[in-house]
């Protein structure tokens, strides 16, 4: 029986699709079958992401609606063992489909795959509640920002009300640089004002933009976010993975490194 | 640039929280706070520095001296 986890932010812009996809990747090169899943209805972003787009034909609306089999909708990315991609719905909006019928394409697929991951739209509408139908735990993606801390508590909250008691936090796009100097939250500052449990803290770098330039993952690459994703990954396994520091102080190496670059 | 910004953030996200979670206004969660201060104080000694409330997003937590933090 497969787990199925729902990434979501409340806030948009935070890094829901970016971080399904790495994950999505990341637990399938670490040899699980894995089905990703766009939910949101009228922005599909997750194929452009994964660089799939040019290989679309059915949408999940199609197999709600019955115009194909679910096997003929799923999009096999061929640069991985067992990596699949249900797509959304360019032109249909989110009353297309309801929770129940969200519930029960999960349920029929749940026993085909390890992991199912649902990008989950920003808001906390039908679209949300939509993702959220059939997920048993949840990523909750947040900034360390003041406007997308907020939403993540309230966020929090409503997955807490709808019975999804497995809620986990990362914090996306830390600055270590404004950290050090008071500029920006800390992980501590995060988890502790939200008292939820952290699986993991992906730095600001500049890789992601890159990769996702040109729908590549970042996940498994050399650099802070390669790394701190597939430490990711394998805490969703279950391996106990410390936390990263990025609070220590820099190596003569690396201090003179970065000296070296600034020119 | 007196004060580190990130202070600034943690103080006006904490007042946010609080409010998000009781659905009122920072005012309003002010006047909570005395209102039970007022109520626990008729029952057992309390000063305003050892009392606080916190609310988290199931419980609201009351905090007296004595009680370990």
């Amino acid at each position: 029986m497969g787990e199925v986890i729902v990434i979501t932010s409340g806030k948009g812009g935070v890094g829901k699709t970016t971080t399904t996809a790495n994950i999505g990747i990341g637990l399938s090169m670490l040899g699980k079958k894995v089905l990703v899943i766009d939910t949101d209805l009228g922005l599909r972003n997750l194929d452009v992401v994964m660089g799939l787009e040019n290989r679309i034909v059915y949408n999940i609306v199609d197999v709600i609606e019955g115009s194909c089999r679910l096997k003929q909708a799923l999009i096999k990315d061929k640069r991985f063992p067992e990596l699949y991609l249900l797509p959304s719905a360019q032109t249909k909006d989110k009353t297309s489909i309801s929770p129940e019928q969200m519930k029960k394409l999960i349920e029929d697929i749940r026993e085909d795959f390890d992991f199912i991951l649902l990008d989950c739209p920003a808001g906390i509408e039908q679209g949300f509640q939509n993702a959220i139908a059939g997920a048993g735990r949840s990523i909750v993606v947040t900034t360390p920002e003041v406007s997308a801390i907020r939403d993540a508590d309230r966020i929090i909250g409503l997955l807490e009300t709808s019975g999804i008691r497995k809620n986990e936090l990362l914090i996306n796009r830390l600055r270590i640089d404004m950290v050090k100097r008071g500029d920006m939250m800390s992980v501590d500052d995060v988890t502790e004002i939200l008292a939820v449990d952290l699986l993991g803290v992906i730095p600001d770098d500049e890789q992601v933009v890159i990769a996702t330039n040109q729908g590549e993952p970042v996940v498994g690459e050399a650099g802070l976010a390669g790394s701190s994703y597939m430490n990711i990954c394998r805490r969703l396994l279950g391996e106990e993975v410390p936390m990263e520091d990025y609070m220590k102080p820099e190596s003569l190496l690396e201090k003179l490194s970065s000296l070296f670059h600034r020119n | 640039m007196s004060v580190h910004s990130v202070f600034v953030a943690k103080e006006r996200l904490k007042n946010l929280l609080i409010a998000d979670r009781m659905q009122c206004t920072p005012d309003a969660a002010d006047r909570l706070t005395k209102d039970l201060y007022l109520t626990v104080s008729k029952y057992m000694e309390i000063t305003p520095e050892y009392f606080d409330i916190e609310i988290t997003r199931s419980d609201i937590h009351i905090k007296y001296a004595g009680e370990n933090k």
